[in-house]
């Protein structure tokens, strides 16, 4: 069993486990910490192992149903690295900050299965363990937001659940149209990414194929019209799962998009990107302005992650290294400063028991240490420089710039937007004259430091020394622009 | 141990011990308990003798002289014979508290459900039109009797009857049928009729072209395809539990591998003039099904009605049969394993929890089931997921088979349709997973006992998840791969 293997199976296996042993609520954390700590130490030498010179690495093979060609295939590159790293990080720094707030096993058992389902999700290689993993992953949320969620949860839970499966099935039929395909050009099924992208598809079929698709992506991250899900999710879902939700899920619909729909359809990705592009543009604006008027906060952080999500579709779409390379980074930059404005909504909660921007205030004279964090964190959202969004922005404006200067001039405008709400919810939030609610705040405890501090560090870290991480990155960008550059030469 | 004894032994079994409980049964010694398991172990020995034939690929005709080649036994029908058995036990071995809470499980119930299994055997292995019906009728007639067991009940009788006269109209079609196949090929064997098929042309052979679609109406009917299958939710409804799994899992899967053979030999020489015909039917099939399944209250009414949907699914398995013959076929027998095991599972469940009562299992009688009793729940939730086809589970893998093959075939919105149908499957199938885990509880805490239906319960549920994922990299058992060489030898083995 290879490292990447150990990492998508220890957090199911735990998870298993948990669920047939009735084990006290404190061993059920305790498992819950070895297993995502265990996950977390092997990302981390995953990292330092990770050969910055190359592209696709840790490739393992098996063979699995083998009439038609499906194979346990998994591997890494620069762009899934950043995201398997964010999800094995963040996952013990939630359970630290949460695990006085949370006391029913089944919290941390489907937070361990959606971590061991979106690893899966992240490295899979091939067609069917990718849809494999991603459907398992929606499990997990569907049965944390059924038991923990608040309001109509039942309604919500299933509401999220067709949405997400309906994309899916059409991404199956997708995916198994390109299979038979495969078998009548070349002979034999074959699900595997590098097999499948040899095929030859008429314009037609190719866009049915590529919609099939970005419906699934786009239901999941979630772009413009498909977002109707999104605000009552989040607002219903407990707080372990909306961090998932925003800080890993929706990132991997975006990663999607990068690994499978251009890889597999370069050129009617290619022709397509202008719409993907002004759509991307138009969510950021849109959702940007809904996040404006709102009071409840997870709603607002919701549409405010849907639009810094669309930011990334769109530096996807630019089809360009800095794009990309942006993309790839603020996937991870805001994954950092979502989960951990998230906790500290989740903190906040816990203590005043409100998510209501209006019934809060001038928490910063009573909790200063809290009122900091919260104040870094929303900024490291906006991306203000020395955040590790600062960097990530600045490479994708770069990137619509080199595209096309009006896109360009788009994208940084609307960057505007965020500001706005965040400024308004920091001044609303943090300052003003204390009230009933706010005026016993208690201060960060010792283990919610533990769990915002190493984010924060590493928000800024990642702000001030960018060098160090691009450089993972660079090889798996130099040798997908190429490829691009290959393309158009044709 | 050779493959005729095997085929010979097997039906014989079934019908000595038959015999046997239906003397016995007036004896001072006969006990309800001791007619179940003597029927147990009969089942349990007979499915352990047709094992042994799975897995090689043969075609015997079974004593030529005797029955003048009316019988084969191929892997085709070993396979299918060992799946009745198997159902047949697990539906008998999970119902044990039904068995013991009522009083309507006499000694001829066991009779009829070895008589059924009996025909269903003779059905599998018949390779002749009439021997087929016969058998057909010998299960049907069983079946029939075993929905309208509860005396008391008066939507068992209505079932019963109403089970009863439709379905002995349908099988008169058959007879017409089989009539006008025989006046034009002069034969009623499978074989001699391909033979003839493919001799003549096809504007010259009406009669046979007619006389199959009335055989395919009476097909139609015990599949329940709309919009033959209006019979189906009442009778389900009516029927008691484990005769309701009992249906739905195994004796449908009976009419298919008939079905499936007559297919394969005759049908498929023509298949141009019956594609639109199916494609119609299964398109039709899977969205009333689904609307059906959707307006549902009960949970039981709600499974009868999506069984109306997966007959449809397999229905474009042989609408693709005709293009892409080997990979189809294969793909309805593992969707019919698949279907077979969720099936069996989801009613044994429901069976278990309604502790013989003849109450309609509600969704509301599901609320909190998760916390009382987290593995029956587990369970149920792992049957839901897999008849939604959720990946992971053996019903995901049955629907890929079947979406691929259709594809394949060229008809792709036949796929698209398919899964259009499995997405609002999702929407009831759900249902049941919110009421077991996210409802409190609205009854108090029961105790089920009976540790062996439990057992067979949660491994019918391993089962199907092993059936999704299971790889000999893992463990050494048989998992996907094996399942489909199996389906392929069976088919392989019709001599295609």
């Amino acid at each position: 069993m290879s490292v990447l293997s150990a990492i998508i199976f220890i957090p199911i296996f735990a998870a298993i486990f948990l669920f047939f042993v009735n084990l006290h609520i404190t061993l059920v954390k305790i498992v819950y910490m070895l297993a995502t700590l265990t996950v977390a130490y092997l990302a981390v030498r995953l990292y330092i192992d990770f050969d910055a010179s190359s592209s696709m690495q840790f490739i393992e093979q098996h063979a699995w149903i083998t009439q038609y060609g499906i194979k346990y295939h998994v591997g890494v590159d620069g762009v899934s690295l950043g995201i398997v790293m964010m999800n094995a990080l963040l996952m013990p720094l939630v359970a630290i900050a949460l695990y006085k707030q949370r006391d029913k096993r089944g919290y941390w058992i489907n937070l361990l299965f959606v971590q061991g389902g979106i690893m899966g999700a992240v490295l899979a290689l091939d067609l069917m363990l990718f849809y494999l993993f991603w459907e398992l992953m929606l499990l997990p949320i569907f049965f944390m937001i059924g038991l923990f969620g608040y309001g109509k949860s039942n309604f919500i839970s299933m509401k999220f659940n067709m949405y997400t499966i309906f994309g899916s099935l059409m991404m199956l039929i997708s995916i198994l149209y390109m299979a038979v395909e495969h078998k009548e050009q070349f002979g034999f099924y074959s699900f595997a990414l590098d097999e499948l992208k040899n095929i030859t598809l008429t314009t037609s079929e190719s866009l049915l194929v590529f919609s099939g698709f970005m419906i699934a992506f786009g239901i999941k991250i979630p772009i413009f019209p498909f977002h109707t899900w999104l605000s009552d999710t989040y607002r219903s879902a407990p707080m372990g799962i909306v961090i998932v939700m925003s800080a890993l899920m929706a990132k991997l619909g975006t990663y999607a998009i990068w690994r499978f729909l251009f890889t597999l359809l370069n050129e009617t990705s290619q022709e397509l990107a202008p719409y993907f592009i002004w759509l991307g543009l138009f969510g950021l604006i849109y959702f940007g302005i809904s996040a404006i008027s709102q009071t409840h906060l997870k709603r607002m952080f919701a549409l405010s992650s849907a639009s810094h999500l669309s930011l990334i579709v769109v530096g996807f779409y630019i089809y360009s290294n800095y794009g990309l390379i942006g993309s790839s980074y603020f996937i991870v930059a805001h994954a950092l400063s979502s989960a951990a404005m998230f906790l500290m909504v989740a903190m906040m909660y816990e203590r005043v028991q409100t998510y209501t921007i209006e019934s809060l205030g001038g928490i910063a004279k009573v909790a200063p240490l809290f009122a900091l964090f919260f104040a870094f964190f929303a900024l490291s959202i906006v991306g203000v420089p020395l955040t590790a969004g600062f960097v990530a922005e600045v490479l994708i404006i770069l990137g619509a710039f080199e595209y096309n200067t009006a896109i360009g001039f788009f994208a940084a405008t609307s960057l505007l937007i965020p500001m706005l709400f965040m400024f308004k919810t920091i001044s609303k939030v943090l300052y003003g004259e204390t009230n009933e609610k706010t005026k016993n705040f208690q201060d960060l405890r010792a283990h919610e430091l533990l769990a915002v501090i190493p984010l924060a560090l590493l928000i800024l870290a990642m702000g001030i020394f960018p060098n160090y991480f691009i450089k993972k990155i660079e090889p798996t960008a130099k040798a997908f622009v190429d490829k691009k550059e290959a393309v158009y030469y044709e | 141990m050779s493959n005729e004894f095997i085929a010979l032994a097997v039906p014989a079994l079934l019908l000595l011990s038959a015999i046997f409980i239906l003397l016995f049964g007036f004896s001072t010694h006969y006990t309800k308990n001791r007619g179940y398991f003597i029927t147990l172990t009969t089942l349990f020995i007979a499915f352990i003798l047709s094992a042994n034939g799975v897995g090689q690929k043969y075609s015997i005709v079974i004593l030529p002289d005797i029955f003048n080649s009316m019988i084969v036994y191929d892997t085709f029908s070993a396979t299918f014979i060992s799946l009745f058995l198997l159902g047949g036990f697990l539906t008998l071995a999970i119902a044990k508290s039904f068995v013991d809470k009522t009083n309507f499980f006499t000694h001829e119930s066991f009779v009829l459900l070895l008589f059924s299994l009996f025909g269903m055997v003779i059905l599998s292995m018949a390779n002749e039109l009439l021997t087929a019906f016969i058998a057909l009728e010998i299960a049907s007639m069983s079946v029939y009797i075993l929905v309208g067991l509860n005396k008391n009940s008066l939507k068992a009788s209505e079932a019963f009857f109403k089970y009863l006269l439709l379905g002995s109209f349908s099988a008169s079609f058959y007879l017409l049928g089989l009539m006008l196949i025989y006046a034009q090929a002069k034969s009623t064997n499978l074989d001699v009729i391909a033979e003839y098929i493919l001799r003549t042309e096809l504007h010259s052979q009406l009669l046979i072209v007619a006389g199959s679609m009335l055989i395919m109406i009476t097909i139609m009917f015990k599949i329940a395809a709309v919009p033959f299958g209006a019979w189906v939710l009442d009778v389900y409804e009516g029927a008691s539990l484990p005769i309701t799994a009992y249906m739905a899992g195994v004796f449908k899967i009976a009419v298919f591998a008939f079905t499936l053979r007559v297919f394969l030999k005759d049908y498929i020489t023509f298949e141009a003039v019956y594609d639109p015909l199916i494609i119609g039917g299964a398109l039709v099939t899977m969205f009333v099904g689904s609307l059906l399944a959707v307006i549902q209250k009960s949970v039981k009414k709600m499974l009868a009605a999506s069984s109306v949907v997966h007959s449809g699914y397999i229905l474009i398995a042989f609408a693709s049969i005709g293009e892409a013959t080997s990979s189809a076929a294969s793909a309805i027998m593992f969707y019919l394993f698949a279907y077979f095991i969720s099936a069996i599972g989801a009613f044994g469940v429901l069976s278990y929890i309604s502790k013989g009562s003849d109450k309609l299992i509600n969704y509301d009688d599901l609320d909190g089931l998760a916390k009382t009793r987290p593995m029956i729940a587990a369970s149920l939730t792992i049957f839901m997921l897999s008849l939604a086809g959720f990946p992971s589970t053996i019903g995901f893998i049955g629907k890929f088979y079947i979406l691929t093959s259709a594809i394949e075939a060229g008809y792709t919105f036949l796929a698209f349709f398919g899964v259009l149908s499995a997405f609002i499957s999702i929407y009831y199938y759900f249902k049941v997973i919110a009421h077991l885990y996210f409802k409190e509880a609205g009854h108090v805490e029961v105790h089920y006992g009976y540790k062996v239906s439990l057992a067979f319960i949660v491994l019918s549920a391993v089962v199907v998840l092993w059936g999704g994922v299971g790889t000999s990299l893992l463990l050494d058992i048989p998992g996907i791969n094996a399942l489909n060489e199996l389906s392929r030898y069976s088919i392989e083995s019709l001599g295609l």
